[in-house]
């Protein structure tokens, strides 16, 4: 598996909302996903196309990726429209088949080479929303090398199709989501998964649930996020990244494992706890993550920086 | 299906083979020899030469013998393992029927060559990686030999961590997948249901108790362990207790009379009785005789010791 992108925070947005757009690259998110599909209403699809191509570099000013999500049932006009250089990823929502995605693949793959675009550096966001996706999740996942990261099986348009209710004290959507990142992981891709945190609320704007979730989900493995509310994207950020503590832990782990070597023992028990080459490997996988969270730290920063520098705009003292 | 009762697998590292006297001690009803997942690669030859006497001294309890083996090194393994007295193998990460071709393969030739009936050696499958699980049932049916499955380390494999509900991450989904292609194959599932934070290694006896406990009611027979003070509690939370089968006792009674009014649906207290439910509490007499007759076989054999 290639070197994982870090995803850990991220707004979707109507493209056609133009101060949600031109703030964007302020928010210190890891992507922006432009949306066409359900915050653009329909009379104004056609002008929503036709904004993308804009979108991209404004929204990529703070070093955010620009990832755009389509309509299920417009994907040539769609695709037409959004693949141009600056675009990483086209999420495609209620994906039913392994034929959609390797049309989806065969349009982006004709796209980036008419457009300059070096061929496969559009991943494709293969969501599934439906029972229909779900019983066809691992052809779906292995249809294109495009995609990259798999799972979910939640949201509404989940619930809406299988009829269950939608915020309820208990994982409504076990199967679904089992059999989602049962296939990502058998076909080696980025899990798109978090542990289960009862939500009876709704909220897309509490900081603080936000936080919590990001950090169970860390504690789980799991390293991708996003959201619709700017409010949830720092603590997604901190929520995400490994603290000193853990960064320390691992150097520890990986010491008294490197201690086993020659012992003839395969596992020692230290306080109470296990050290064995599962452990190690968590905590080498733990460094590895921590230094590419600090390397896309680096990378917005300097993308903001050099943004308010072209708008001779004054940086305030501190910064997310 | 009467399967052998096996509710304790204790794992031994070959490498430790001092151990094997302590585990043919422990009342386990299935003692493992493991060359792959507690054996340091620098030790793995050495420990290859310790399992035939090893088998021997397994069997003095009264423990059923199988050899944990890994797919990488088919050949080493099994020739250092299928040896008379072996009942089979547990193959680690398994992930596809070719290898369980393999794997049948040798044990086809080696049962042969050592003088061991035709087809005698089993095979359980260790399902403890995504792949693996996903081809579940193709790997179930690669082979007749093929009588278990299981996630083994599935959780370590495959870096499962526990969530804040103290469940370990995809396990329940995992486990029940199992369970349901492991019976729809007419195989044993072998587990149990681990929760955080004592699990595996960690475990107390109550702990191993409670996962035996809840693994049984979902469906698995018994579960591999490592340390010998896990084998008591593995042993008594795969048997139905005394309460289980006095309750199992009374609804028989209760569905007989019925049937003796004419009468095929009744209550007692406020439990339903009726064909299915009598079944079910049949099937658990059957099992709590099996146990207990497993568990006099194991004293008899530790006494001629």
């Amino acid at each position: 598996m290639a070197t994982p992108q870090v995803r850990r925070s991220g707004l979707t947005m109507p493209v056609v909302t133009r101060r949600f757009v031109d703030h964007a690259w302020r928010r210190g998110c890891d992507f922006i996903n432009l949306d066409l599909e359900d915050s653009v209403p329909q009379h104004l699809k056609a002008h929503a196309r036709g904004l993308i191509k804009d979108a991209i570099p404004i929204v990529r000013k703070g070093g955010a990726e620009a990832f755009t999500r389509i309509n299920h049932d417009h994907v040539h006009a769609d695709l037409e429209a959004i693949v141009w250089p600056g675009l990483s990823k086209v999420n495609y929502p209620k994906a039913e088949s392994a034929e959609e995605i390797r049309l989806l693949d065969d349009v982006i793959t004709r796209l980036e080479r008419e457009r300059g675009i070096r061929p496969g550096t559009v991943e494709i966001g293969a969501n599934i929303e439906t029972a229909t996706g779900v019983a066809a999740a691992y052809d779906i996942a292995s249809a294109s090398p495009r995609v990259k990261e798999f799972g979910g099986g939640s949201g509404y348009d989940m619930s809406r199709d299988l009829g269950v209710e939608m915020f309820v004290g208990f994982e409504q959507f076990a199967y679904g989501k089992g059999e989602l990142e049962l296939a990502a992981r058998a076909l080696g891709l980025q899990v798109r998964a978090a542990p289960f945190v009862a939500n009876t609320t709704g909220s897309v704007s509490d900081a603080d649930r936000a936080f919590g979730e990001a950090q169970a989900a860390r504690k789980c493995g799991f390293r991708l996020g996003g959201g619709l509310n700017p409010a949830v994207v720092e603590p997604q950020n901190r929520g995400f990244t490994p603290t000193a503590e853990e960064v320390e832990d691992a150097r520890w782990v990986l010491e008294r494992h490197r201690e086993l070597a020659g012992t003839g023992d395969t596992w020692i028990v230290i306080d109470g706890r296990v050290i064995d080459r599962y452990e190690a490997a968590r905590a080498r996988d733990t460094l590895e993550w921590a230094a590419l969270c600090a390397e896309r730290d680096r990378e917005k920063a300097v993308a903001v920086l050099r943004t308010r520098a072209a708008m001779a705009e004054p940086t305030p003292p501190t910064s997310a | 299906m009467s399967a052998r009762i096996r509710r304790s697998w204790l794992v031994v590292p070959m490498s430790k083979a001092e151990q094997i006297v302590r585990a043919s001690r422990s009342g386990a009803d299935v003692i493992v020899l493991d060359l792959v997942e507690f054996v340091a690669e620098e030790d793995k030859p050495a420990a290859r030469e310790r399992v035939q006497a090893a088998i021997r001294t397994a069997h003095a309890g009264g423990a059923e013998v199988f050899a944990q083996v890994d797919p990488e090194m088919l050949v080493a393994d099994l020739h250092a393992c299928a040896w008379p007295g072996l009942t089979g193998v547990i193959v680690s990460r398994l992930e596809s029927p070719q290898q369980v071709a393999e794997v049948n393969g040798l044990l086809a030739e080696l049962e042969v060559r050592r003088g061991i009936l035709h087809g005698a050696l089993e095979i359980v499958a260790a399902l403890e990686t995504a792949r693996g699980n996903h081809a579940a049932y193709d790997i179930g049916c690669a082979s007749p030999r093929i009588r278990g499955l299981t996630l083994g380390r599935a959780d370590l494999i495959m870096d499962l961590r526990p969530e804040p509900s103290g469940e370990i991450h995809l396990m329940p989904y995992l486990m029940q997948r199992l369970i349901g292609v492991a019976r729809a194959l007419g195989v044993t599932p072998i587990g149990a249901w681990w929760r955080a934070p004592a699990r595996g290694l960690l475990a107390g006896p109550d702990d191993t108790y409670h996962a035996a406990r809840r693994g049984r009611a979902i469906g698995f027979t018994g579960s591999l362990c490592i340390d010998v003070n896990q084998v008591e509690p593995l042993n008594r939370g795969f048997t139905p207790d005394d309460a289980e089968a006095a309750a199992a006792n009374e609804l028989i009674t209760a569905y007989r009379a019925g049937v003796a009014r004419g009468v095929a649906l009744s209550e007692q207290g406020d439990r339903l009785v009726d064909r299915g439910a009598a079944a079910q509490s049949l099937a658990l007499l059957d099992r709590a005789a099996a146990c207990a007759a497993r568990d006099r076989e194991k004293a008899e054999m530790a006494g001629r010791q």
